[in-house]
Formats: structure tokens, C-alpha cells, sequence
């Protein structure tokens, strides 16, 4: 005689057991959660500790683990609830993720972005950056995006010229990074250096757009140079024989300038001899 | 000679294939490779290198698992059940009954190796981010996975399942960790603590000879004189674990 059929003994009820179990205790943690009394936030970085510790502790996983962190940050800083969320974006870009994976870009790009825009520190970014060329000398971007902060957001174009001069050091560097090169002198007053560069865009360049953008460069920042130099000749001049030249022949006749120079489309330079002023006839190109 | 190491290779295949830990596992790898392309979509910046970080690192870890859980079972088991008395009655050396253990679990591993490359390759070309490259760091890889192998099968033949399994996780750590022995080694100020601190450093085995998954997800160039000595320390140091195992199994006591 067997014995009679209970719940214990059907598999299908132990199941059936089971699972409702399981989503007692679901409920159960829920209504816990919605009862209890809110913990003392205690911000999760005080337990991160650095690269170095966590890549003893990581068995060889170190790029896993600098993916999930990385993973995190994003998910941390883009919960606007947290006040001083961007007192650790140091400790955790540039002293946990890249030390963790030295290569991994992405950290240095979005972490200095994250420095500059929201945290409003362009030279922690700046630092993030140098960390990140220091350790992936080959790659452009990351000098790049250093020399683009210091030009749009600091308007340091001597320090962006540096930079881009940097990422210009890398192989297959963007041809962009040369054209902001060259503009950068142009900004920071080297134009002599700035023309020398634009002028070597057109030549090699073999985008007709591009040769265009340069010619352009070219021939604003040859007027430039000429009627700085001319001017400058008329000064010197005046300096020596107390009044203007009459004619800009004068100046080479001097020794003050080696030749009279012509402008780009191949037209004498204006000269005033009652104001002492060199000037173009026509308009710049790209403005000055 | 390598008949009989053969047949007990094969044999120990059809065993392990019959073992449910080594699906699970399988199931597991194959969630987790799956779940990396969910993960990487909360990236910013190249979803690729997520997938190809945490694609490696699941065929790193449980083949690491199953290498461990399988190989420390391999000849206690035999030993507990007695089979191997059966089989040790018949004209077989010891010596063989080890390397065919040994040339069993390497073959389970290789199937479960490739199965997971598998799923890796195809999860990285339905995103359109293939990179054959990977094949390199995952053939390193398995010889990892090989002399995790040989020291399992060692502690097995000294010593019972728990404590193999503790054992060769330990020296997993431990030769993962070896770097900080040089640094050690570095600050110290006695020449023979200097010494001893080498030796050790040299006779432990070092799993990072063997670790070149950075390099590849990040696609810089493989020194190739890298991944020939893994081969060559792979061949000097799993020799050397496996003649130890030999020679254990050899004055074991099987009564």
C-alpha cells in the first residue's frame, strides 16, 4: 500500500514550493527596503583604493576591472544627486582606471571632459591627459583633445600649439590636428611660424578643400607679415631720418628691407608717405 | 607506450564530458561572454574593448575553474573507487596512467576552450568588431590552462580533493602574483634574503608568462620571442610538475 500522495512528495510541488518561497523573500526585502529608516550615506570612494593595491588584488583581471570601473564612474557621475561627487574624479581617473590599464583611452577622454565641463578644473583635465600621453605616446587623440582644451576653453594657444605639436609626433595623427598647428601660432603671434606651416599644408595636402582653407591662411598671414615688416622698415626709418619715406623704395634703397615686397596676388602694397602707413588694397580673406 | 596513454586520454575525455560541472560551467561562460555585449552598451567610448576584456577573461576563468574542479578529481577518484587498481593490473606503468589523465583533461580543456573561442568570435562578429588577433591571446591562454592542469593533477596524486583544489587555487594566486616578489626582492638589504627571494621567484610558476590579453585587446604588437617562451616555459615547467606527479604516484601507497 503506498502512501498518499502529499506536496512533499511530487516534485512539481517542491518546485512549486520553492519559487513562491523565492518570491516571499523578494517581497519580504522590498517591503524592508521601503520601511527602513534611510542609511548614513557613506560616499563609496572612501573604500576604492588605488591602481596599484587593486592591481596586486586583481590576478591578472586588471582590464576587466578597469572596464567596470570605468563602468561605474559613468553610471556615478551621471547621478546629478550627488553633490561632491567630484571631489574623487582624480583619485579615480587618474589614480585607479589608469593605473589599472595604462591604454585604455577612453578613461583619459571622458574623465578630462568630465574634469573640465561639469567639474569646471581644465588643469586637473590637463593633468588626466598628460598621465594618458605619458603612457600612450603613440596615440594622438589624447594630445589632442589637450591642445583642443587649451585652446577653446583656456585660450592658452602657445600651450595648445605644444600639444598639437605632440599629437603631430604620433602615427596616422588626423590631418586636422596640422591645420590647428598652424593656427595655434597664428593665435599665440607666431605667424612667420604659422605661415610656414599653413604653406606646407598646401602643399602636401591632397584635398583640394583643404588646399583652399590654406591658401587662404596663406594669404592673409602673408599680408600680414609683409605690412608688419614694412611697417615696421618705416618706423626705422623715421627713426633715422626724422620723417617718412616718400616711397616705399626708400626702405630697400636704405638697407632696411632686403626687397619690396608683393602681396599674394601679386599687387603692390598701398603706401601713404603723410600717415606712414603700409596697407593692402584689397580685403583679407579670412579676416584678421 | 602512447596507445595505452591514448586510450586512458580517451577514456578520461568521455568521462569529463559526462561531468555536469564542466556544462554548467560552459553555460555559465556562455551567459557571461553574452551578458558583456549588454554591459558594454552603458560604455562611453569603444563598446569593443568590454567585450573583448570580459570575453578573455571568461575563457581565463572557467577554464581555470574547470581545469581545477576536473583535474583534482582525476586520479583520487580513481584511487577512492578503486578502478585504478583494476586498471593498474593490466600492463600499464603508472607513469601512464598519469599522462593519460594528464593528455584526457587537456583534451576536455581544448574542446571547452574552443567552444568558448567560438562563442567569442561570433558575439564579436555579430557586432561587427571580429579581430582574429584574439586567437593569440587565447592560444597563451590555454597553455595556462594546460599547467594549471599538470600542478591539479600533482596535489591529486598528494594529497585528497579539498585540499588539491586549495592548493592549486593557491599557487594560481600566487603565480599571478610573483611581480611583488621582485619588488620585495628589490628593497631588501640582506644578500641572501636577496637570494632566496630569486629562487623562490624562479621555482614558483609564473602565470603572468602566459598573460597577454591587454596587449591584444589594445592591439599592440606580440613580441613573438613572448609567446615562444610561454611555449618553452609551458614545456620546462609542466614537464617538471608532471614528472613530479609521476614520481608521487609512483610510491603511492594504492591499498
Amino acid at each position: 500500500m503506498g502512501r498518499p500522495a502529499s506536496i512533499w512528495s511530487g516534485r512539481r510541488g517542491l518546485a512549486l514550493l520553492s519559487i513562491g518561497a523565492l518570491l516571499l523573500a523578494a517581497l519580504l526585502q522590498g517591503r524592508f527596503d521601503a520601511r527602513a529608516a534611510p542609511r548614513d550615506e557613506v560616499d563609496p570612494m572612501l573604500y576604492l583604493p588605488s591602481g596599484k593595491y587593486l592591481k596586486v588584488a586583481s590576478l591578472g583581471f586588471d582590464e576587466i576591472l578597469a572596464d567596470l570601473i570605468y563602468l561605474w564612474s559613468i553610471q556615478y557621475y551621471g547621478n546629478y544627486e550627488i553633490e561632491d561627487r567630484y571631489r574623487y574624479l582624480e583619485h579615480i581617473y587618474g589614480q585607479v582606471v589608469s593605473e589599472l590599464d595604462p591604454h585604455y583611452l577612453d578613461p583619459y577622454l571622458v574623465g578630462s571632459l568630465i574634469m573640465n565641463l561639469e567639474a569646471g578644473d581644465p588643469e586637473l583635465a590637463l593633468r588626466l591627459l598628460d598621465k594618458g600621453i605619458g603612457n600612450n605616446p603613440d596615440r594622438w587623440i589624447l594630445a589632442f583633445e589637450a591642445g583642443f582644451l587649451c585652446y577653446n576653453d583656456l585660450g592658452d594657444y602657445a600651450r595648445a600649439a605644444a600639444y598639437f605639436e605632440q599629437a603631430l609626433r604620433s602615427p596616422d595623427v588626423h590631418p586636422l590636428v596640422r591645420r590647428l598647428y598652424a593656427e595655434m601660432h597664428n593665435r599665440a603671434g607666431d605667424k612667420r611660424t604659422s605661415l610656414r606651416e599653413w604653406a606646407e599644408i598646401y602643399d602636401t595636402s591632397s584635398d583640394e578643400y583643404v588646399r583652399q582653407i590654406a591658401w587662404k591662411h596663406v594669404h592673409d598671414l602673408k599680408i600680414d607679415i609683409d605690412l608688419a615688416d614694412l611697417n615696421d622698415a618705416i618706423a626705422l626709418y623715421r627713426e633715422r631720418f626724422g620723417a617718412c619715406p616718400r616711397h616705399l623704395e626708400a626702405l630697400r634703397r636704405e638697407g632696411l628691407v632686403d626687397a619690396i615686397p608683393l602681396d599674394p596676388d601679386d599687387n603692390e602694397y598701398r603706401y601713404d608717405h603723410r600717415t606712414g602707413r603700409a596697407t593692402h588694397q584689397g580685403g583679407l580673406v579670412v579676416g584678421g | 607506450m602512447f596507445t595505452r596513454i591514448g586510450a586512458i586520454a580517451l577514456n578520461t575525455f568521455r568521462e569529463a564530458i559526462r561531468n555536469r560541472v564542466l556544462y554548467l560551467l560552459l553555460i555559465f561562460a556562455v551567459c557571461t561572454i553574452t551578458f558583456a555585449q549588454v554591459l558594454s552598451l552603458l560604455t562611453v567610448g569603444s563598446e569593443e574593448k568590454i567585450v573583448k576584456d570580459f570575453g578573455l577573461a571568461t575563457i581565463d576563468v572557467f577554464s581555470v575553474l574547470t581545469a581545477v574542479l576536473l583535474g583534482i578529481t582525476l586520479v583520487s577518484r580513481e584511487i577512492e573507487k578503486r578502478t585504478v587498481l583494476t586498471l593498474l593490473a593490466k600492463p600499464i606503468h603508472r607513469a601512464e596512467f598519469i599522462l593519460g589523465k594528464f593528455g584526457g583533461l587537456v583534451l576536455t580543456l581544448l574542446v571547452n576552450t574552443v567552444f568558448m573561442s567560438i562563442w567569442l568570435f561570433a558575439v564579436l562578429a555579430v557586432k561587427q568588431m571580429f579581430d582574429p588577433q584574439l586567437a593569440t591571446a587565447i592560444v597563451l591562454l590555454f597553455l595556462q590552462f594546460l599547467l594549471i592542469t599538470a600542478i591539479a593533477i600533482f596535489f591529486s596524486c598528494v594529497s585528497g580533493p579539498i585540499l588539491a583544489c586549495v592548493l592549486t587555487l593557491a599557487l594560481y594566486v600566487v603565480g599571478h602574483l610573483l611581480w611583488s616578489l621582485e619588488l620585495l626582492e628589490a628593497r631588501l638589504a640582506s644578500e641572501g634574503a636577496r637570494l632566496l627571494c630569486r629562487v623562490v621567484y624562479c621555482l614558483l610558476p609564473n602565470f603572468s608568462n602566459f598573460d597577454i590579453k591587454g596587449q591584444v585587446v589594445h592591439g599592440q604588437a606580440i613580441d613573438p620571442a613572448v609567446i615562444g617562451f610561454a611555449f618553452l616555459y609551458l614545456a620546462v615547467y609542466g614537464s617538471a610538475v608532471l614528472f613530479g606527479a609521476c614520481a608521487v604516484f609512483q610510491r603511492k601507497e594504492l591499498q
